[in-house]
């Protein structure tokens, strides 16, 4: 399944948010499969903080594990934030260069 | 006027740009020295530079201060307007060429600064809610304030053996906090400090009596007494 997170944003930046877009994503996820990945897109996000990323990424990975896959995260934000979100969980991130 | 004098090292600290930038102005004429020193070096007033950073800042300030009044378009109530207008500045900051690689960078710092205020005042606010967010796409620099309770008070809730604004201030840009309870606490500021320790990007971040200047490849963190204490924050992002 693959989930286009500019279909949130283009600027992810904030708690609130970033819990209101977990939660919105949720429905989606009843039709994945059971051992299918999750593809997350960040091509088109211009801004991705820690905060909103946290809410997010964090509760998916927690779940998921490694079948949650992040693509096209060359954006400086991105990279900035997703190594930080490594550090504060003690976990890396499973992506797809 | 306080006529502290600084050197050029110490007033590119301020301004978050190199020292050759600065002797680049001094010859263009955009920001001379007040003098030389016997020995060579150029010499500034402490105040002449942070004039120099811009009004937006002393608007701010006197907002947080004295509760002064300040521009409608500056003042953001609550998240969404903060959002709205942090989105318009994105656009606008996108359009500069040579901010084309940085540019997202530039908005998640001052993206967490932001939501630092709303997420840990909200229900909580002294008395006026939400902040002061002004920007200058000339000057570059932005402006963020709020007249919320301050990291002091805010850490002190989960973290008990803190005494001081310079003491909470120091663990809020350092202290990686995965504990999380009992409420749901950012990290953001030390997103802030890693960001800006590997871009062109400065800042001066104030709060209660403390205040930090950070700046590319500072290796330690300058915390210092602030010439005037007021309860919430205060941030100056230059870039």
């Amino acid at each position: 399944m693959k989930i286009e997170l500019k279909k949130f944003g283009t600027t992810l930046i904030s708690r609130q948010n970033g819990r209101e877009a977990f939660a919105a994503l949720q429905s989606q996820l009843t039709t994945l499969g059971e051992k299918e990945d999750m593809e997350l897109d960040f091509e088109g996000v211009i801004t991705f903080s820690p905060s909103w990323g946290d809410e997010f990424l964090t509760p998916l990975v927690k779940q998921y594990g490694n079948r949650v896959v992040l693509m096209n995260t060359g954006n400086l934000s991105v990279k900035a934030t997703l190594e930080l979100l490594e550090k504060i969980n003690q976990t890396s991130f499973n992506i797809r260069f | 006027m306080t006529e502290e004098l600084i050197t050029i090292s110490e007033a590119a600290e301020i301004l978050g740009v190199s020292i050759d930038t600065l002797r680049r102005w001094d010859k263009s004429g955009k920001l001379k020295p007040i003098k030389i020193s016997e020995a060579g070096y150029r010499l500034y007033y402490r105040l002449q530079i942070e004039l120099f950073l811009d009004n937006l800042f002393n608007l701010a300030k006197n907002w947080v201060l004295k509760n002064n009044d300040m521009p409608p378009n500056f003042y953001c109530s609550n998240s969404a307007v903060f959002q709205t207008r942090l989105t318009q500045m994105q656009d606008t900051l996108a359009k500069v060429a040579d901010l084309s690689s940085i540019f997202p960078l530039i908005i998640a710092v001052a993206g967490e600064i932001g939501n630092n205020s709303f997420d840990h005042n909200l229900g909580n606010w002294p008395d006026v809610p939400g902040t002061f967010f002004a920007y200058d796409i000339h000057k570059r620099n932005i402006v963020l304030a709020d007249r919320g309770l301050g990291i002091f008070a805010t850490l002190k809730r989960v973290k008990p053996e803190l005494n001081t604004d310079q003491e909470a201030l120091r663990m809020a840009f350092t202290e990686v906090i995965s504990g999380r309870a009992p409420e749901s606490r950012g990290n953001g500021l030390k997103f802030v400090r890693k960001i800006i320790s590997e871009n062109p990007i400065g800042l001066v971040f104030q709060t209660g009596d403390a205040e930090l200047i950070l700046t590319k490849e500072s290796s330690k963190l300058d915390i210092r007494p602030s010439t005037e204490s007021f309860r919430g924050c205060s941030a100056l992002i230059t870039f």
